[in-house]
Protein backbone atom coordinates (compact mmCIF):
# COMPACT_ATOMS: atom_id res chain seq x y z
CA UNK A 1 0.00 0.00 0.00
CA UNK A 2 1.30 3.14 -0.87
CA UNK A 3 1.85 5.67 2.31
CA UNK A 4 1.15 9.32 1.91
CA UNK A 5 1.77 12.52 3.68
CA UNK A 6 -1.36 15.03 3.91
CA UNK A 7 -0.50 18.45 2.24
CA UNK A 8 -3.29 20.52 2.71
CA UNK A 9 -1.81 23.73 1.97
CA UNK A 10 -3.13 27.51 3.92
CA UNK A 11 -6.52 27.59 2.09
CA UNK A 12 -8.54 24.63 3.58
CA UNK A 13 -7.30 24.97 7.13
CA UNK A 14 -8.00 28.58 7.85
CA UNK A 15 -10.68 29.11 5.31
CA UNK A 16 -12.69 25.82 4.53
CA UNK A 17 -12.16 23.48 7.42
CA UNK A 18 -14.95 21.35 5.91
CA UNK A 19 -12.88 20.41 3.29
CA UNK A 20 -9.81 19.28 5.88
CA UNK A 21 -12.40 17.33 7.89
CA UNK A 22 -14.31 15.33 4.91
CA UNK A 23 -10.60 14.35 3.09
CA UNK A 24 -9.72 13.00 6.67
CA UNK A 25 -12.71 11.05 6.55
CA UNK A 26 -12.57 10.19 3.14
CA UNK A 27 -9.10 8.60 3.88
CA UNK A 28 -9.46 7.63 7.35
CA UNK A 29 -10.95 4.60 8.91
CA UNK A 30 -14.52 5.29 8.25
CA UNK A 31 -13.48 5.76 4.53
CA UNK A 32 -11.02 4.06 2.43
CA UNK A 33 -8.42 3.37 5.43
CA UNK A 34 -5.82 4.71 3.70
CA UNK A 35 -2.37 5.16 4.73
CA UNK A 36 -1.89 9.13 5.02
CA UNK A 37 -0.59 10.88 7.83
CA UNK A 38 0.35 14.24 8.68
CA UNK A 39 3.58 16.52 8.90
CA UNK A 40 3.47 18.92 11.49
CA UNK A 41 6.78 20.67 9.92
CA UNK A 42 5.06 21.56 6.35
CA UNK A 43 4.35 25.02 5.75
CA UNK A 44 2.96 27.10 3.03
CA UNK A 45 4.13 25.17 -0.78
CA UNK A 46 4.44 28.06 -1.27
CA UNK A 47 2.07 29.82 -3.59
CA UNK A 48 3.29 29.92 -7.29
CA UNK A 49 1.02 33.43 -7.72
CA UNK A 50 3.46 35.08 -5.26
CA UNK A 51 6.78 33.63 -4.96
CA UNK A 52 6.86 31.95 -8.22
CA UNK A 53 5.96 34.91 -9.34
CA UNK A 54 8.46 37.52 -7.41
CA UNK A 55 11.48 35.48 -6.83
CA UNK A 56 12.27 31.64 -8.68
CA UNK A 57 15.32 31.46 -5.92
CA UNK A 58 12.83 32.37 -2.90
CA UNK A 59 9.79 30.05 -3.72
CA UNK A 60 12.55 26.86 -4.97
CA UNK A 61 14.01 27.08 -1.21
CA UNK A 62 11.23 26.95 0.53
CA UNK A 63 9.25 24.47 -1.66
CA UNK A 64 12.08 22.29 -1.34
CA UNK A 65 12.06 22.59 2.12
CA UNK A 66 8.94 20.54 2.19
CA UNK A 67 10.05 18.07 -0.17
CA UNK A 68 12.92 17.39 2.25
CA UNK A 69 10.43 16.33 4.88
CA UNK A 70 8.46 13.98 2.30
CA UNK A 71 11.71 12.86 1.36
CA UNK A 72 12.92 12.07 4.77
CA UNK A 73 9.72 10.16 5.92
CA UNK A 74 9.84 8.28 2.63
CA UNK A 75 5.90 9.31 1.81
CA UNK A 76 4.23 10.82 -1.40
CA UNK A 77 2.90 13.96 -0.84
CA UNK A 78 -0.65 13.80 -1.27
CA UNK A 79 -1.91 17.46 -2.25
CA UNK A 80 -5.64 18.42 -2.03
CA UNK A 81 -4.83 21.90 -3.84
CA UNK A 82 -4.11 22.81 -7.39
CA UNK A 83 -1.76 25.49 -6.78
CA UNK A 84 0.42 23.15 -4.12
CA UNK A 85 0.31 20.59 -6.93
CA UNK A 86 1.80 22.82 -9.11
CA UNK A 87 4.16 24.53 -6.91
CA UNK A 88 5.83 21.45 -5.24
CA UNK A 89 5.72 19.57 -9.00
CA UNK A 90 7.45 21.66 -10.83
CA UNK A 91 10.07 22.69 -7.83
CA UNK A 92 10.88 18.67 -8.35
CA UNK A 93 11.55 19.21 -12.06
CA UNK A 94 13.88 22.22 -11.09
CA UNK A 95 15.65 20.15 -8.55
CA UNK A 96 16.33 17.49 -11.02
CA UNK A 97 18.80 20.10 -12.71
CA UNK A 98 21.91 19.53 -10.87
CA UNK A 99 23.00 23.29 -10.74
CA UNK A 100 19.49 24.34 -9.25
CA UNK A 101 19.69 21.63 -6.67
CA UNK A 102 23.10 22.06 -5.85
CA UNK A 103 22.34 26.03 -5.40
CA UNK A 104 19.61 24.82 -2.95
CA UNK A 105 21.39 22.61 -0.93
CA UNK A 106 24.42 25.66 -0.24
CA UNK A 107 21.58 27.73 1.37
CA UNK A 108 19.31 24.79 2.48
CA UNK A 109 22.27 23.49 5.16
CA UNK A 110 21.88 26.45 6.88
CA UNK A 111 18.39 25.11 8.62
CA UNK A 112 20.54 21.15 8.40
CA UNK A 113 18.63 19.77 5.43
CA UNK A 114 19.56 18.58 2.10
CA UNK A 115 17.48 17.62 -0.82
CA UNK A 116 18.51 14.37 -2.55
CA UNK A 117 14.96 12.57 -3.82
CA UNK A 118 14.03 9.08 -2.79
CA UNK A 119 16.84 6.58 -3.02
CA UNK A 120 15.46 3.63 -4.79
CA UNK A 121 18.53 1.45 -5.51
CA UNK A 122 22.00 1.41 -5.31
CA UNK A 123 24.72 0.18 -8.62
CA UNK A 124 27.58 -0.58 -7.09
CA UNK A 125 28.67 2.45 -4.70
CA UNK A 126 26.01 4.63 -6.37
CA UNK A 127 23.03 5.49 -5.43
CA UNK A 128 20.09 5.98 -7.65
CA UNK A 129 17.64 9.07 -6.51
CA UNK A 130 14.23 9.44 -7.69
CA UNK A 131 12.65 12.49 -7.09
CA UNK A 132 9.78 13.04 -4.62
CA UNK A 133 6.29 11.68 -5.44
CA UNK A 134 4.17 14.48 -5.46
CA UNK A 135 -0.02 13.81 -6.06
CA UNK A 136 -3.21 15.29 -6.61
CA UNK A 137 -5.59 13.86 -4.89
CA UNK A 138 -7.93 13.85 -7.72
CA UNK A 139 -5.53 11.15 -8.95
CA UNK A 140 -5.16 9.12 -5.98
CA UNK A 141 -8.80 8.92 -5.61
CA UNK A 142 -9.09 7.51 -9.19
CA UNK A 143 -6.08 5.83 -9.76
CA UNK A 144 -4.67 3.98 -6.24
CA UNK A 145 -8.18 3.77 -4.59
CA UNK A 146 -10.15 2.77 -7.57
CA UNK A 147 -13.26 4.18 -9.09
CA UNK A 148 -15.03 0.75 -8.27
CA UNK A 149 -14.19 0.66 -4.36
CA UNK A 150 -15.87 4.57 -4.42
CA UNK A 151 -18.64 3.21 -6.03
CA UNK A 152 -19.15 0.43 -3.89
CA UNK A 153 -18.50 2.85 -0.76
CA UNK A 154 -21.88 4.87 -2.12
CA UNK A 155 -24.61 5.21 0.37
CA UNK A 156 -26.50 7.86 0.00
CA UNK A 157 -28.17 8.13 -3.62
CA UNK A 158 -27.25 11.31 -5.46
CA UNK A 159 -28.63 10.16 -8.50
CA UNK A 160 -30.77 13.90 -8.80
CA UNK A 161 -27.72 15.76 -8.32
CA UNK A 162 -26.35 17.12 -11.72
CA UNK A 163 -22.66 18.67 -11.25
CA UNK A 164 -20.56 21.13 -13.25
CA UNK A 165 -16.81 19.78 -12.68
CA UNK A 166 -14.58 22.73 -12.90
CA UNK A 167 -10.88 21.26 -13.17
CA UNK A 168 -9.05 24.12 -12.64
CA UNK A 169 -5.85 25.69 -14.73
CA UNK A 170 -3.25 24.33 -12.65
CA UNK A 171 -4.72 21.04 -12.51
CA UNK A 172 -4.04 20.75 -16.30
CA UNK A 173 -1.33 22.88 -17.44
CA UNK A 174 1.21 23.44 -18.22
CA UNK A 175 1.52 20.13 -19.56
CA UNK A 176 4.66 18.85 -19.54
CA UNK A 177 4.30 18.71 -15.83
CA UNK A 178 0.90 17.37 -15.69
CA UNK A 179 0.76 13.84 -17.42
CA UNK A 180 -1.51 12.03 -15.43
CA UNK A 181 -4.88 13.18 -17.02
CA UNK A 182 -5.36 14.48 -20.47
CA UNK A 183 -5.06 18.14 -20.37
CA UNK A 184 -7.40 18.72 -23.37
CA UNK A 185 -10.36 16.38 -22.70
CA UNK A 186 -9.73 15.49 -19.16
CA UNK A 187 -11.59 12.52 -17.36
CA UNK A 188 -10.91 11.64 -13.68
CA UNK A 189 -13.16 14.14 -11.91
CA UNK A 190 -15.76 13.74 -13.91
CA UNK A 191 -15.88 9.62 -13.34
CA UNK A 192 -15.63 10.43 -9.70
CA UNK A 193 -18.49 12.24 -9.47
CA UNK A 194 -20.41 9.82 -11.63
CA UNK A 195 -18.96 7.04 -9.76
CA UNK A 196 -20.30 8.69 -6.29
CA UNK A 197 -23.57 8.10 -8.10
CA UNK A 198 -23.68 11.83 -9.54
CA UNK A 199 -24.56 12.94 -12.45
CA UNK A 200 -21.89 15.25 -14.56
CA UNK A 201 -23.09 18.03 -17.36
CA UNK A 202 -21.80 19.34 -19.96
CA UNK A 203 -20.97 22.99 -20.33
CA UNK A 204 -19.92 25.56 -22.85
CA UNK A 205 -16.02 26.51 -21.79
CA UNK A 206 -15.94 24.28 -19.02
CA UNK A 207 -11.70 24.21 -18.89
CA UNK A 208 -11.68 27.22 -18.88
CA UNK A 209 -10.20 29.53 -15.79
CA UNK A 210 -12.19 30.48 -12.96
CA UNK A 211 -10.51 33.57 -12.52
CA UNK A 212 -8.56 33.66 -9.78
CA UNK A 213 -5.06 32.65 -10.33
CA UNK A 214 -1.83 34.69 -10.51
CA UNK A 215 -2.30 37.22 -8.45
CA UNK A 216 -5.82 38.19 -10.29
CA UNK A 217 -7.92 37.90 -7.75
CA UNK A 218 -5.88 40.10 -5.17
CA UNK A 219 -5.03 42.77 -7.72
CA UNK A 220 -8.24 43.50 -9.74
CA UNK A 221 -11.25 41.46 -7.85
CA UNK A 222 -13.45 42.47 -10.39
CA UNK A 223 -11.67 41.06 -13.30
CA UNK A 224 -11.52 38.03 -11.93
CA UNK A 225 -15.22 38.10 -10.90
CA UNK A 226 -16.05 38.77 -14.14
CA UNK A 227 -14.42 35.93 -15.31
CA UNK A 228 -15.98 33.53 -12.84
CA UNK A 229 -19.63 35.11 -13.77
CA UNK A 230 -18.92 33.59 -17.32
CA UNK A 231 -18.57 30.29 -15.84
CA UNK A 232 -21.15 30.90 -13.51
CA UNK A 233 -23.44 31.68 -16.69
CA UNK A 234 -23.04 28.55 -18.53
CA UNK A 235 -22.89 26.20 -15.39
CA UNK A 236 -26.77 27.87 -14.76
CA UNK A 237 -27.23 27.23 -18.13
CA UNK A 238 -26.27 24.28 -17.90
CA UNK A 239 -28.88 23.20 -14.92
CA UNK A 240 -26.35 22.00 -12.14
CA UNK A 241 -27.58 21.68 -8.98
CA UNK A 242 -23.62 22.51 -7.82
CA UNK A 243 -20.06 23.24 -8.97
CA UNK A 244 -17.24 20.58 -7.96
CA UNK A 245 -14.16 21.26 -7.92
CA UNK A 246 -10.66 20.08 -6.69
CA UNK A 247 -8.88 22.98 -6.22
CA UNK A 248 -9.57 25.18 -2.79
CA UNK A 249 -8.58 28.61 -4.56
CA UNK A 250 -11.00 27.89 -7.60
CA UNK A 251 -13.43 27.29 -4.50
CA UNK A 252 -13.01 30.23 -2.41
CA UNK A 253 -13.18 31.99 -6.19
CA UNK A 254 -16.42 30.57 -6.89
CA UNK A 255 -17.85 31.34 -3.42
CA UNK A 256 -16.92 34.81 -2.95
CA UNK A 257 -17.41 36.00 -6.43
CA UNK A 258 -21.03 34.68 -6.86
CA UNK A 259 -22.52 36.95 -4.58
CA UNK A 260 -21.22 40.06 -6.72
CA UNK A 261 -23.12 39.33 -9.29
CA UNK A 262 -26.60 37.03 -8.33
CA UNK A 263 -28.19 36.77 -5.18
CA UNK A 264 -28.51 32.80 -4.24
CA UNK A 265 -25.80 31.30 -6.38
CA UNK A 266 -24.81 27.91 -6.87
CA UNK A 267 -23.50 25.71 -4.22
CA UNK A 268 -19.52 24.81 -4.60
CA UNK A 269 -17.83 22.16 -2.73
CA UNK A 270 -14.65 20.25 -3.00
CA UNK A 271 -14.51 16.99 -4.45
CA UNK A 272 -13.64 15.12 -0.56
CA UNK A 273 -17.61 16.75 0.22
CA UNK A 274 -19.18 15.19 -2.26
CA UNK A 275 -17.33 12.13 -2.12
CA UNK A 276 -18.05 12.15 1.87
CA UNK A 277 -21.66 12.99 1.39
CA UNK A 278 -22.46 9.71 -0.95
CA UNK A 279 -20.63 7.52 1.33
CA UNK A 280 -22.98 8.95 3.99
CA UNK A 281 -21.58 11.36 6.29
CA UNK A 282 -23.65 13.82 8.21
CA UNK A 283 -24.05 16.77 6.12
CA UNK A 284 -23.23 19.13 9.16
CA UNK A 285 -19.82 17.94 9.32
CA UNK A 286 -18.80 18.75 5.70
CA UNK A 287 -18.50 22.61 7.40
CA UNK A 288 -20.67 24.43 4.43
CA UNK A 289 -21.68 26.80 6.89
CA UNK A 290 -18.39 28.80 6.12
CA UNK A 291 -19.23 28.90 2.73
CA UNK A 292 -20.59 31.86 1.56
CA UNK A 293 -23.03 30.45 -1.08
CA UNK A 294 -25.67 28.07 1.09
CA UNK A 295 -25.81 24.69 0.52
CA UNK A 296 -29.40 24.33 1.59
CA UNK A 297 -31.04 23.94 -1.92
CA UNK A 298 -28.80 21.20 -2.57
CA UNK A 299 -29.24 19.25 0.65
CA UNK A 300 -32.88 19.94 0.07
CA UNK A 301 -32.51 18.33 -3.27
CA UNK A 302 -30.82 15.23 -2.09
CA UNK A 303 -33.93 14.75 1.02
CA UNK A 304 -36.05 14.63 -1.80
CA UNK A 305 -37.96 17.60 -0.71
CA UNK B 1 5.15 59.05 -28.68
CA UNK B 2 1.20 59.67 -26.95
CA UNK B 3 -0.35 57.88 -24.40
CA UNK B 4 -3.77 56.91 -23.51
CA UNK B 5 -5.10 56.84 -19.77
CA UNK B 6 -7.18 53.73 -20.18
CA UNK B 7 -9.80 52.76 -17.34
CA UNK B 8 -10.10 49.18 -16.84
CA UNK B 9 -12.49 47.20 -14.99
CA UNK B 10 -12.71 48.06 -11.69
CA UNK B 11 -11.50 51.31 -11.79
CA UNK B 12 -7.91 50.64 -12.71
CA UNK B 13 -6.56 53.50 -14.47
CA UNK B 14 -3.12 52.08 -16.89
CA UNK B 15 -1.57 54.18 -19.44
CA UNK B 16 -1.08 53.11 -22.72
CA UNK B 17 0.61 53.38 -26.02
CA UNK B 18 -1.80 54.16 -29.20
CA UNK B 19 0.70 55.42 -31.63
CA UNK B 20 2.44 52.81 -33.57
CA UNK B 21 5.40 55.66 -33.91
CA UNK B 22 7.93 54.85 -31.31
CA UNK B 23 10.71 56.72 -30.22
CA UNK B 24 14.31 55.28 -30.01
CA UNK B 25 15.11 57.20 -27.09
CA UNK B 26 12.67 54.94 -24.79
CA UNK B 27 13.49 51.89 -25.82
CA UNK B 28 15.72 49.51 -23.22
CA UNK B 29 18.26 47.44 -25.19
CA UNK B 30 18.67 45.36 -22.48
CA UNK B 31 15.29 44.50 -21.63
CA UNK B 32 14.93 41.58 -23.74
CA UNK B 33 17.94 40.03 -21.69
CA UNK B 34 16.75 41.18 -18.24
CA UNK B 35 13.72 39.06 -19.30
CA UNK B 36 15.69 36.12 -20.33
CA UNK B 37 17.56 36.21 -17.14
CA UNK B 38 14.41 36.03 -14.96
CA UNK B 39 13.33 32.92 -17.13
CA UNK B 40 11.48 34.61 -20.23
CA UNK B 41 13.43 32.88 -22.24
CA UNK B 42 11.39 32.60 -25.26
CA UNK B 43 10.89 36.06 -25.70
CA UNK B 44 12.78 37.33 -28.79
CA UNK B 45 11.27 34.08 -30.65
CA UNK B 46 8.12 34.97 -30.73
CA UNK B 47 6.58 34.76 -34.16
CA UNK B 48 3.60 37.34 -33.52
CA UNK B 49 0.30 34.89 -34.79
CA UNK B 50 -1.62 36.13 -31.60
CA UNK B 51 -2.96 32.41 -30.67
CA UNK B 52 -1.48 33.57 -27.31
CA UNK B 53 -4.23 36.38 -27.05
CA UNK B 54 -6.98 34.27 -28.87
CA UNK B 55 -6.99 31.94 -26.17
CA UNK B 56 -5.88 34.07 -23.25
CA UNK B 57 -9.21 34.80 -20.88
CA UNK B 58 -8.12 37.86 -19.93
CA UNK B 59 -7.40 39.45 -23.04
CA UNK B 60 -11.13 38.53 -23.87
CA UNK B 61 -12.23 40.94 -20.86
CA UNK B 62 -9.63 44.00 -20.94
CA UNK B 63 -7.47 45.81 -23.34
CA UNK B 64 -4.43 43.77 -22.09
CA UNK B 65 -3.21 41.82 -25.46
CA UNK B 66 -0.67 38.84 -25.14
CA UNK B 67 0.94 39.59 -28.42
CA UNK B 68 1.25 43.18 -27.95
CA UNK B 69 2.91 42.90 -24.84
CA UNK B 70 5.77 40.23 -26.19
CA UNK B 71 5.94 42.61 -29.07
CA UNK B 72 6.79 45.59 -26.64
CA UNK B 73 9.44 43.10 -24.73
CA UNK B 74 10.99 42.58 -27.70
CA UNK B 75 11.38 46.30 -29.22
CA UNK B 76 12.30 46.85 -25.24
CA UNK B 77 9.02 49.50 -24.33
CA UNK B 78 10.03 48.25 -20.54
CA UNK B 79 7.58 51.10 -18.81
CA UNK B 80 4.93 50.15 -21.05
CA UNK B 81 4.66 46.58 -20.18
CA UNK B 82 5.50 46.88 -16.40
CA UNK B 83 1.71 48.69 -16.16
CA UNK B 84 0.40 45.52 -17.28
CA UNK B 85 2.06 42.32 -15.09
CA UNK B 86 -0.24 41.65 -12.58
CA UNK B 87 -3.57 40.64 -14.54
CA UNK B 88 -2.17 37.07 -16.45
CA UNK B 89 -3.88 34.43 -14.42
CA UNK B 90 -0.78 31.67 -15.26
CA UNK B 91 -3.49 29.81 -16.72
CA UNK B 92 -0.77 28.75 -19.61
CA UNK B 93 -3.17 28.13 -21.72
CA UNK B 94 -1.29 30.86 -24.62
CA UNK B 95 1.80 28.17 -23.66
CA UNK B 96 -0.23 25.32 -24.82
CA UNK B 97 -1.52 26.80 -27.82
CA UNK B 98 1.61 28.36 -29.19
CA UNK B 99 2.47 26.58 -32.67
CA UNK B 100 6.26 27.68 -31.85
CA UNK B 101 5.74 25.88 -28.34
CA UNK B 102 7.25 28.89 -26.27
CA UNK B 103 5.99 29.86 -23.12
CA UNK B 104 4.26 33.62 -22.85
CA UNK B 105 3.23 32.95 -19.23
CA UNK B 106 6.54 32.70 -17.72
CA UNK B 107 7.60 36.35 -19.68
CA UNK B 108 4.46 37.60 -17.60
CA UNK B 109 6.23 36.33 -14.74
CA UNK B 110 9.54 37.22 -15.63
CA UNK B 111 8.23 41.09 -15.99
CA UNK B 112 6.71 40.47 -12.63
CA UNK B 113 10.31 40.10 -11.15
CA UNK B 114 11.81 43.18 -12.75
CA UNK B 115 8.82 44.87 -11.88
CA UNK B 116 9.71 44.45 -8.23
CA UNK B 117 13.14 44.57 -8.36
CA UNK B 118 12.18 48.26 -9.50
CA UNK B 119 10.27 48.45 -6.37
CA UNK B 120 6.77 47.99 -7.86
CA UNK B 121 5.36 45.79 -5.21
CA UNK B 122 1.70 45.48 -4.76
CA UNK B 123 0.25 45.19 -1.39
CA UNK B 124 -1.15 41.89 -1.36
CA UNK B 125 2.66 40.61 -2.12
CA UNK B 126 3.52 42.46 1.21
CA UNK B 127 1.10 41.03 3.69
CA UNK B 128 1.23 37.25 1.68
CA UNK B 129 4.62 37.28 2.51
CA UNK B 130 4.65 38.80 5.92
CA UNK B 131 2.33 36.25 6.66
CA UNK B 132 4.21 33.46 5.68
CA UNK B 133 7.55 34.79 7.98
CA UNK B 134 4.74 34.94 10.74
CA UNK B 135 2.52 32.22 10.40
CA UNK B 136 4.67 29.36 8.27
CA UNK B 137 1.70 30.18 5.62
CA UNK B 138 0.47 32.71 3.18
CA UNK B 139 -2.99 32.89 4.64
CA UNK B 140 -3.44 34.31 7.77
CA UNK B 141 -5.67 32.30 10.33
CA UNK B 142 -8.81 33.53 11.45
CA UNK B 143 -10.35 32.83 14.92
CA UNK B 144 -14.09 32.27 13.46
CA UNK B 145 -12.69 29.64 11.14
CA UNK B 146 -10.18 27.93 14.64
CA UNK B 147 -13.61 28.15 16.56
CA UNK B 148 -15.51 26.28 13.62
CA UNK B 149 -12.13 24.04 13.76
CA UNK B 150 -12.76 22.88 17.22
CA UNK B 151 -16.87 22.10 16.93
CA UNK B 152 -15.55 19.74 13.89
CA UNK B 153 -13.16 17.65 16.29
CA UNK B 154 -9.62 19.53 14.04
CA UNK B 155 -6.85 20.19 15.54
CA UNK B 156 -6.07 23.63 15.90
CA UNK B 157 -3.94 24.64 12.70
CA UNK B 158 -0.32 23.92 12.73
CA UNK B 159 0.76 27.75 13.23
CA UNK B 160 -1.21 28.33 16.64
CA UNK B 161 0.90 25.70 17.43
CA UNK B 162 4.21 26.40 19.91
CA UNK B 163 6.08 23.44 18.20
CA UNK B 164 5.80 25.25 14.92
CA UNK B 165 7.96 28.19 15.93
CA UNK B 166 10.62 25.95 14.47
CA UNK B 167 9.90 25.77 11.33
CA UNK B 168 8.99 29.89 11.34
CA UNK B 169 12.43 30.39 11.94
CA UNK B 170 13.32 27.55 9.31
CA UNK B 171 11.58 29.99 6.65
CA UNK B 172 12.86 32.98 8.01
CA UNK B 173 16.58 31.99 7.71
CA UNK B 174 15.48 30.69 4.16
CA UNK B 175 13.92 33.84 3.19
CA UNK B 176 16.65 35.70 4.87
CA UNK B 177 19.52 34.03 3.17
CA UNK B 178 18.10 34.64 -0.75
CA UNK B 179 17.62 38.61 0.22
CA UNK B 180 14.10 38.45 0.05
CA UNK B 181 13.05 39.85 3.06
CA UNK B 182 14.98 43.07 1.80
CA UNK B 183 13.61 42.46 -1.90
CA UNK B 184 10.24 42.60 -0.44
CA UNK B 185 10.97 45.39 2.23
CA UNK B 186 9.93 43.10 5.08
CA UNK B 187 13.05 43.15 6.99
CA UNK B 188 11.45 43.99 10.51
CA UNK B 189 9.01 40.78 10.33
CA UNK B 190 12.33 38.73 10.15
CA UNK B 191 13.55 38.12 13.50
CA UNK B 192 17.28 36.20 13.46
Amino acid sequence: MTSYLNFFGCVIPNRYPGVEYSVRWVTGPEGFNMDAVDHPQFSCCPVPGIFYSTDKETWLLLAARNLVLAQDAKRQILTVCNGCLSSLLKATEYLQEPKNMGKANRILAQIGKKYTGVPVKSEGKRKVFEPVKVRHYIEVMATDVGLDAIRQRTKRSLKNIKVAVHYGCHYLRPTEHMTFDDPNEPVMLDRIVEACGATSVDYEDKLDCCGAGGGVRSHIVELANSLTQDKCTNIAAAGADCIVTGCPFCLLQFDNAQKSFSKDGIPVMHVSQLQALAMGIDPISLGFDTHHVSAHSLLRKLRGV
Amino acid sequence: MSEVEKTFIGGLKEKLVEDKVIDESELDPNFAKEIQKYGGKDVMTCLQCGNCTGVCPISLKIDYKTRSIVKFCQFGLKKYTLGTRWVCATCYRCYEHCPADLNPAEVMIALRHIAVREGIIPPFVKTAVTNLVKYGQSVKPDPEIEKIRKELGLKRVHSEDPEFASVIREIQVLVHASKYDKLIGIQEEVKL
